[in-house]
């Protein structure tokens, strides 16, 4: 009994890891930058098809490619900012959501245009191998991609808070005219923000791509994850998303496991209404 | 005034006309289908603009509602045999009912996560849909027993008499953005709109204000699902409640000009007419492509003229008159 609960944990907590790169991704831009992307996970997208390719074509290993597809992501999302979201800051909502919403359904659709609706996976030598612990079965390939989210993780704190940039970026989210007045440079802090946020969700690709399939919408799963995440770890929290990922992958894991097989969004939905029904600022407290 | 309320008065008499005579000129039933298409959306974008457009509340789950709509009377009509004359009323209550809860979670956050909590609302519906089969026909659907020509049951054999209902559906749609336009609750939604802090200091209780709108737009959107169902005689939960008519309600009002009576009407006229003109050109061959168009359209839209087809229209007539426009 209690080795299929601890079994249910584990895989949760393995996906979450996962889950926690690309809520971090949102929470970064949302609290540096105020705007929500919702381009964020057609970017997991982009570096899993980054990884297939390398793969594919080159046979290099996913896991090695994570140091293609950061450093492209990283490009790419300094030049989102630049040329698009930095166009349309300011008081006003709509063009902000409605952009990368576009930007999303861009990139998505041209996905489905150039690749089709094919899922396309990569087999590593390490994508059937487990190790057994006691009864409990862990996946090498989610283990490794676990271990490295949590590394980026833990690197993306320590950046934000010993670095000049790190800290830069930390007072432009707090109060963005007092650190103009500081002498930051708040689009460049901006560019930066989007940078790692996209870098980040281009290695959450990478990670998958030994053990999930590449295909147009695989960026919807986790978006819609890393939303209720952040609202529920409260926006702009970097330590809440990661958190809140943790937690929900172990809640969809659990619903899986006891509810069925299709259920695992249904509970994410409810734990989204449960937060916003009882606690919309998250679980860290205050939010707007 | 009363010179341009006139001439504004027989500019519409006589879009009504060339509207109502539409079908008896052009009488290609492909063609009656795309401007069906167009009736259609464009009414759903007049009831998503009412709250999206006025009030600015970014809702990307209208879909909720239209499924609400279409579920309500499909099942009425097949299981107690209720024409969907009156399917289409009682699913517009059932939605109204339905937008006061999921309002009471969603207005808790503002901008840009109230649009992600109404995507949530809106798939958790479609979820509950496919996963419960004992009411609904899980996730196979079903078809809409034809009954030839039926005109009492919403079934008719001219393609024409779709056109027309979805023309009343429309200009009903218009009639009410119109009256609300110009009381006093349309200043409150703009008011609400442009800084709902302010709107709330000097006054207007912006909850209540946001909960009858929602309730109105809900409404409306739900006799759109209800006319689709028995246009396509099909109903199953992806279509029902398909994302992309949350989409297309909020892309046509934002192309055509968000937040003005005409403006979503335009908007799916441009849309729908390229995605017409794509289709017959490249064929139904390539996945994606009316989407990757339509996002193109709105990015160009946000980026170089917020306020849409109608923004660039009232410049350029200004530019024409040389004198500011009558209207406020």
């Amino acid at each position: 009994m209690w080795e299929t609960v601890a079994q249910a944990v584990i895989n949760g907590l393995l996906i979450g890891g996962i889950y926690a790169l690309v809520s971090i991704g949102v929470t970064l831009i949302f609290g540096v930058v105020k705007i929500v992307n919702f381009a964020q996970g057609e970017f997991v997208m982009i570096g899993m098809y980054i990884s297939f390719f390398l793969a594919n074509q080159f046979g290099v290993d996913p896991l090695v490619s994570l140091v293609v597809t950061m450093p492209v992501l990283f490009v790419i999302g300094v030049l989102v900012q630049h040329f698009l979201i930095r166009r349309v800051l300011g008081p006003n909502d709509m063009p902000q959501i409605f952009l990368t919403f576009a930007l999303s359904l861009l990139l998505l659709n041209l996905a489905l245009m150039l690749f089709s609706a094919n899922y396309r996976t990569v087999h590593t030598s390490y994508s059937d191998e487990a190790f057994h612990l006691g009864g409990l079965y862990i996946p090498v390939a989610k283990l490794i991609a676990f271990v490295v989210a949590m590394i980026l993780s833990g690197a993306l704190w320590v950046f934000l808070h010993t670095t000049d940039l790190g800290k830069a970026m930390r007072a432009a989210a707090q109060n963005r005219d007092v650190a103009t007045l500081m002498g930051i440079n708040p689009n460049r802090v901006f560019c930066v923000a989007l940078g790692i946020a996209l870098a980040l969700a281009g290695a959450a690709g990478s990670l998958l791509m030994p053990f999930y399939s590449a295909y147009p919408f695989v960026g919807q799963v986790f978006v819609l994850m890393a939303f209720v995440a952040v609202v529920l770890g409260t926006l702009g929290n970097v330590i809440g998303a990661l958190v809140a990922s943790l937690m929900m992958g172990i809640a969809e894991s659990l619903g899986i496991q006891y509810i069925g097989a299709d259920s695992g969004l249904i509970v994410v939905f409810a734990m989204l209404l449960l937060t916003l029904a009882f606690k919309p600022t998250g679980l860290g407290g205050k939010a707007r | 005034m009363g010179l341009i309320r006139t001439r504004n008065a027989l500019w519409i008499a006589a879009g009504a006309v060339v509207l109502i005579a539409l079908p008896l000129v052009v009488t290609s039933s492909f063609a009656i289908s795309i401007f069906i298409r167009i009736l259609l959306f464009a009414f759903i974008g007049v009831a998503w603009n009412l709250m999206g457009g006025y009030a600015k509340q970014l809702s990307l789950g209208h879909a909720a509602y239209f499924g609400l709509g279409a579920y309500t009377s499909t099942i009425l009509q097949i299981d107690f045999g209720i024409s969907p004359w009156i399917g289409m009323i009682a699913g517009g209550v059932v939605a109204m009912l339905a937008s006061l809860p999921i309002g009471w979670l969603c207005f808790r956050l503002r901008g840009p996560y109230f649009t992600i909590a109404t995507i949530a609302t809106a798939q958790a519906l479609m979820l509950i849909f496919l996963k419960f089969r004992d009411f609904a026909w899980g996730a196979e659907g079903t078809t809409i027993p034809n009954l030839g020509n039926a005109p009492l049951m919403m079934q008719f054999e001219a393609k024409a008499a779709y056109y027309y209902v979805a023309l009343g559906l429309l200009a009903v749609g218009l009639v009410i953005t119109w009256l609300i336009e110009r009381s006093w609750m349309g200043y409150y939604l703009v008011a609400i709109g442009e800084d709902e802090d302010a709107a709330e200091a000097i006054g207007v209780n912006a909850p209540k204000i946001k909960r009858d709108i929602y309730m109105i737009s809900s409404f409306l959107t739900a006799l759109a699902g209800t006319f689709y169902t028995q246009y396509i005689y099909f109903i199953d939960p992806a279509t029902a409640f398909s994302f992309n008519i949350s989409i297309e309600a909020a892309l046509v009002s934002i192309v055509g000009g968000i937040g003005t009576l005409w403006g979503p009407v335009i908007g799916t006229v441009l849309l729908e007419t390229t995605s017409t003109l794509l289709q017959s050109w490249l064929g139904n061959s390539i996945a994606g492509v009316q989407l990757t168009v339509y996002s193109l359209i709105l990015m160009a839209v946000i980026l170089w003229r917020p306020t849409g087809l109608m923004g660039m229209m009232r410049e350029a007539w200004q530019r024409y008159v040389s004198r500011k426009p009558a209207r406020a």
